[in-house]
């Protein structure tokens, strides 16, 4: 297999009524396992409709994609909830801990959807936020950390299962430039461990550190950074 | 993969506890309904107690009564009383009953001395204690001979002997009723029947306490009550085939006044069978009552329940996004809905039980708590919660995840 992703046409339109609004039009894109890609845009480009697609949050209304080696444009309701468990892991701008719940219990979260034991759990999630550095706030509530550290936990939450793709949306949105550095510097590490990153950005500095960059305008993709 | 249901209660209690205050505030009215519940099922059940108790001491289930029907207009006026030869053509009839008597009842002065005092008086035949499962503790009680031979023996009620004879023993001694000296041969056992039931008097029993018996040949023949018989009181092998046995009795008075309905016979049996029936009712009405307060409840979960869809939608897009399944939102929500009534219910129960007993004695009535209310309220306090808890809970797994993740 010489993809994890790979999109044949894909386009999504929303119908406003009246008119029908091209969010993406016929978006062809590949990534080969391994590969740190970003996604550049300026708001309203259609972006975040594609990592809605890729994230399988949303469908295609036409085209077709395949992740890691299945179709998943036809799957049923409940097929995507398992393959968005199993195969995908997000980070958001904005974190997206469930603020009533522990650090470990956020982390053990994707593991709980996909059926584990509370032990193995336990076990998975503590193992990923010693490594994240974060052994020592278990037990905290996402309030009691900072920025940084919060961002940290969201990331130990989408790799814990161990995913296919991580797609992260502007992950230094809501940080300062120390912490958002830190964060960048674990997708790096990530990244040479041989895991698939997306990311989606409006930042050419960020941007640049993937391997790759993909623009995308007025829904639709271009190969390089092409905004200027 | 769908989570178990252990993790789904678990996030239910999680969800539950984080939220402790509202959840306390939204059970209330779930632990006023099942309270009601619980306390009004017990009274009910304690009046019911209450009357088979009194029906048993008055003789029981397999008793039967003939007596006047004051609801036959009697148009044809026919006698509205036995004649004893009537008596002894219905007593042939039935050969299969364990016991058969008659009474005639007449209120009279009865004296001793100086000592004057009303008395219940009741001519009977000696299978008057079968029947009545009520006799003399002291000296005996109306043999056959006593009828045959029109003796003028009496045994007093216990009230009547302490009025007429205080302390002194009165067995042998001369009582005067209606200008006949009586031999006073035994006194009737003292009767009493605890209750607490303002509906009664302190000892309900206390009317047999003032009544005395002689043989009814002496009062139709002395006391000129001749075909004046009030009443026959039968008593069938068992309770069950009182039921039949009340049938043909009903038949053979129908015969003898050309079937006019101027008696009426009454099975004990079916008598209780009615109190239960319309006590049963009463427990439906009440239980209907109560749950207006559970519905009320209800629909407090749901409101709660819908604005805590909305404050969460955030949490539902980022479980949906992390690989919740729809079903498993739509259990987290139902689950935690169900929890709270549940609780709600628990704690309904254990006040109401524990108040029960102080509100009967508040209303001098007996209470009776059962193992079945006990689940019929747990069991309406859940279906409450599925019931309110299933519209939010639609509503919480329909979400789009992508407009969820959104929402701020």
């Amino acid at each position: 297999m010489d993809y994890v992703i790979k999109t044949d046409g894909i386009q999504k339109v929303y119908n406003m009524g009246a008119v029908d609004v091209h969010a993406l039009r016929s978006a062809s894109i590949t990534i080969k396992p391994g590969e740190f890609v970003s996604i550049m845009g300026p708001s309203g480009s259609g972006k975040s409709t594609l990592m809605h697609i890729l994230g399988c949050l949303d469908s295609p209304t036409d085209g077709r994609y395949f992740l890691d080696g299945e179709e998943v444009s036809k799957l049923s309701k409940s097929k995507l909830a398992w393959i968005r468990n199993i195969k995908i892991g997000f980070v958001f701008q904005t974190f997206n801990l469930l603020p009533h719940l522990n650090v470990l219990k956020n982390v053990e979260l994707p593991l709980m959807y996909a059926g584990k034991k509370a032990s193995k759990r336990n076990e998975e999630a503590t193992k990923i936020l010693e490594r994240l550095g974060l052994g020592d706030r278990l037990h905290h509530k996402p309030s009691e950390l900072s920025g940084g550290q919060r961002q940290r936990v969201a990331i130990a939450r989408a790799v814990v299962n161990q995913p296919a793709i991580i797609l992260a949306d502007e992950p230094t949105g809501n940080l300062d430039s120390q912490s958002g550095g830190d964060i960048l510097s674990i997708f790096k590490e990530l990244h040479e461990e041989n895991n698939t990153i997306i990311m989606v950005t409006h930042d050419r500095n960020i941007a640049k550190i993937a391997d790759r960059i993909i623009t995308i305008k007025d829904g639709e993709v271009f190969d390089g950074d092409i905004t200027n | 993969m769908a989570i178990s249901l252990t993790e789904s209660v678990y996030i239910g209690f999680q969800d539950f506890w984080t939220r402790k205050l509202r959840s306390l505030v939204t059970i209330i009215g779930i632990i006023l309904g099942t309270m009601s519940i619980i306390v009004i099922l017990s009274l009910v059940n304690g009046m019911n107690q209450e009357t088979m108790k009194w029906m048993t001491e008055r003789g029981g289930l397999a008793k039967i009564t003939i007596s006047r029907n004051w609801e036959s207009k009697n148009p044809l006026k026919l006698p509205d009383y036995f004649s004893l030869k009537e008596v002894l053509l219905i007593k042939s009839l039935v050969p299969e009953v364990e016991a058969f008597n008659a009474t005639i009842y007449l209120r009279s002065i009865f004296k001793y001395g100086a000592n004057t005092t009303f008395s219940r008086t009741v001519g009977t035949f000696s299978d008057f204690e079968i029947i009545e499962e009520w006799s003399a503790d002291r000296g005996r009680f109306i043999r056959n001979f006593d009828v045959t031979e029109n003796n003028n023996v009496i045994v007093l009620g216990n009230t009547i002997k302490n009025e007429l004879f205080g302390s002194k023993n009165p067995i042998g001694q001369t009582v005067t009723v209606r200008g006949q000296q009586f031999t006073v041969i035994g006194i009737m056992k003292y009767r009493f029947m605890e209750s607490n039931n303002n509906l009664f008097s302190d000892n309900p029993f206390e009317y047999m306490n003032r009544t005395s018996v002689i043989p009814i040949s002496t009062m139709i023949n002395k006391f000129g009550q001749k075909d004046a018989i009030d009443e026959i009181t039968i008593r069938a092998k068992s309770a069950d085939e009182a039921i039949a046995l009340k049938n043909k009795l009903e038949d053979i008075v129908l015969n003898l006044r050309r079937g006019q309905d101027i008696f009426n016979v009454v099975s004990a049996q079916e008598e209780a069978k009615k109190m239960q029936e319309s006590a049963l009712m009463f427990k439906i009405i009440f239980f209907f009552i109560s749950s207006i307060s559970l519905i009320v409840g209800g629909i407090v979960i749901m409101n709660i329940m819908l604005a805590s869809v909305q404050e969460r939608t955030r949490e539902i897009g980022v479980r949906l996004a992390i690989g919740a399944r729809r079903f498993d939102i739509f259990l987290q929500f139902l689950i935690q809905s169900v929890l709270i009534t549940f609780t709600g219910g628990l704690v309904g129960v254990l006040l109401g039980v524990s108040i029960v007993k102080h509100v009967g004695d508040f209303l001098k009535t007996s209470t009776l708590v059962d193992i079945n209310m006990i689940y019929i309220a747990l069991a309406v306090s859940v279906g409450i919660g599925l019931i309110f808890g299933i519209f939010p809970s639609v509503k919480a797994s329909n979400l789009d995840p992508v407009e969820a993740l959104r929402y701020e």
